[in-house]
């Protein structure tokens, strides 16, 4: 070999090795290696059984088991634009480079996936890839989905070919260069796609294993509450740390005591992931408020329970933005605590004070009340300024609330100042947005 | 789904049949036959619909009936038999505050429980607890004079 030879070959060797060192630092850990425990491949595993449904439906038909898996997977709320028919997609995602459009699913076969084979629709639940062999942005969970196994997915597959082929074709994309180049998703995928089915870990309990499957493969929690890295993928060495995503803020669902779910009782978790509420913790709203509405609020409670023990095996990871403790309640009178933003305090009473109560207890109802919520803790006020514009709902079996939108009566001013006030009152430390940060999260809303 | 519910409402004790979601409005007005208290937005953006739930106000057009089981409901019609009802009441014919009538329930239901809570309310007190309550005519300038008529008494 010439001395040019072996100096090109030595950049080369280089090149790749740094290749493969960036995309091994940037990659990180797949979802459930933080659990650590000896894998099993799933037909050997012996303890239980952690994929498919629960031990009612085990019997059920194969429709009746895909509808359990494809509402575990929630695959409705993102293919289904508000006021259209389910499944039927073109809902929008906005994100900074352009806005992406969900697809339908229905069984139409011009512009639906009518005409998927078996083959065709593991491609794309499984490996991002569409019939046409272009590739899916990852904004389709996939690297979420691929855990699942193929039966769970052609389940699904067999529920969604049962409903009423529906005609609608989703708006084209709108993504800016280089973003408009799906090509390169290949090597996204490539990278970022760990393209594996479930393995579970013989060194956990059965129901461990059943709540890793139904919160990685199909609940896919991550794909809002694990922050994001440089590749747009998730940052498995901060999982579950929480994030921003499309416009809310996914708290941190780590075990850490102060700022995750460490203090939540089991009844606590049960019950926000069920009915959607937890005494002192708050309502889903926004994109949780969805999966409770029409993913967890379905689950049987034994799957419940297997999230929740899960859950909790998820090493801690600090949110060092917010506070070590939420606030206590504020006092009873408007006179008393803080007196942050005269304006916002004027919004509050006018608009806020009936249902809330000036001590952020709510005499309306305990799914009303502030006190001791992330959101009116959370310096950033994210989800106060975001449930302000959109409203949220709450339905349990016994119950019904609502808030209205004020997205449309209130300026974005007038949002910052009534948000300000409300974590200022009610958080440990009141939030600074302005008109500016208001227009931006309106911005990022999904429609 | 239908439940039986057992409320009190004003000092009486009153079964029906009713959806635990219901609000506690549309149980007053349509199955309770108290219409007193009025619909305005249904939102609880208007207050036209206050009632008192433990003495405190609230908007009763949110309010699902299954929330106010085992807690005290008073309504206009009986706002008349508490001490700050009677008083704002008094001081409201005074004044003659009422012009259309229509948010007036909702008014002296609020201003009752602020006369309650703060037996001499000043201005500010009196903003922050009745700014939720709209009134379309106007009325404003005379409701805080009856509310301040109210609280010491005077005679106007």
């Amino acid at each position: 070999m010439s001395g040019k030879m072996r100096i090109l070959t030595g950049i080369v060797v280089i090149v790749i090795v740094a290749v493969a060192l960036g995309v091994w630092i940037i990659r990180g850990p797949g979802p459930l290696d933080f659990a650590g425990g000896t894998k099993v491949a799933l037909a050997d595993y012996r303890a239980g059984k952690p994929t498919g449904v629960p031990a009612k439906l085990e019997k059920a038909s194969l429709i009746e088991r895909g509808e359990y898996l494809a509402k575990s997977a929630d695959c409705m709320v993102c293919h289904t634009k508000p006021g259209e028919k389910d499944y039927s997609g073109g809902l929008a995602f906005k994100l900074p480079f352009g806005t992406l459009y969900s697809t339908n699913i229905t069984p139409d076969k011009d512009t639906g996936i009518g005409n998927y084979s078996d083959q065709d629709f593991l491609n794309a639940v499984q490996h991002g890839k569409r019939r046409d062999g272009a590739r899916l942005y990852p904004a389709m969970p996939y690297t979420s989905y691929t855990l699942m196994t193929d039966e769970d997915v052609l389940a699904v597959k067999a529920y969604l070919f049962s409903l009423p082929a529906v005609r609608a074709k989703a708006p084209d994309n709108t993504l800016s260069f280089p973003f408009n180049q799906r090509w390169a998703m290949i090597v996204w995928s490539a990278v970022f796609n760990p393209d594996t089915r479930f393995t579970p870990d013989t060194s956990k309990s059965p129901e461990w294993n059943r709540g890793a499957y139904l919160a990685e493969a199909l609940a896919h929690c991550g794909e809002c509450h694990t922050p994001r890295n440089l590749g747009f993928a998730l940052d498995n060495r901060k999982k579950f740390a929480g994030a921003i995503t499309a416009g809310w803020r996914a708290f941190n669902i780590s075990s850490d005591k102060a700022t995750g779910l460490g203090n939540w009782s089991d009844a606590d978790l049960i019950s926000y992931l069920s009915l959607g509420h937890a005494p002192g913790h708050g309502s889903a709203s926004g994109p949780m408020g969805e999966a409770v509405d029409h993913s967890f609020s379905q689950f049987a409670p034994e799957d419940i329970s297997s999230i929740v023990a899960y859950l909790r095996s998820v090493p801690p990871q600090p949110s060092s933005d917010l506070p070590a403790t939420t606030a206590p309640v504020a006092p009873a009178s408007h006179r008393d605590g803080v007196t942050a933003d005269a304006r916002g305090k004027k919004m509050f009473a006018s608009a806020c004070a009936s249902c809330h109560g000036w001590s952020g207890e709510s005499p309306v109802s305990p799914m009303a009340t502030l006190t001791g919520t992330w959101a009116v803790n959370d310096p950033a006020a994210t989800n106060v300024a975001q449930i302000v514009i959109s409203g949220t709902r709450r339905h349990t079996p016994d119950s019904a609330l609502s808030m209205p939108a004020f997205g449309n009566a209130y300026t974005d001013d007038e949002i910052a100042a009534v948000a300000n006030y409300v974590t200022a009152r009610f958080g440990a430390k009141g939030s600074k947005l302005t008109a500016k940060d208001v227009a931006e999260l309106r911005e990022q809303t999904a429609e | 789904m239908h439940m039986a519910t057992t409320l009190t409402i004003n000092g009486e004790t009153k079964s029906f049949d009713a959806p635990p979601e219901m609000p506690l409005l549309w149980v007053l007005r349509d199955i309770l036959g108290m219409t007193g208290t009025k619909f305005g937005c249904g939102i609880a953006q208007c207050g036209a619909c206050t009632v008192h739930v433990d003495g405190k106000a609230v908007r009763s057009c949110v309010l699902p009936v299954s929330a106010v089981a085992n807690r005290t409901v008073t309504t206009i019609e009986h706002v008349g038999s508490t001490p700050a009802g009677a008083k704002v009441q008094k001081a409201w014919l005074e004044a003659e505050v009422i012009q259309c009538g229509y948010c007036q329930s909702g008014q002296i239901m609020a201003a009752a429980a602020l006369l309650a809570a703060t037996p001499n309310p000043d201005d500010s007190d009196i903003d922050a607890a009745m700014a939720g309550n709209i009134c379309r005519c106007g009325t404003y300038v005379r409701i805080r004079e009856a509310i301040k008529h109210a609280a010491n008494g005077r005679q106007s």
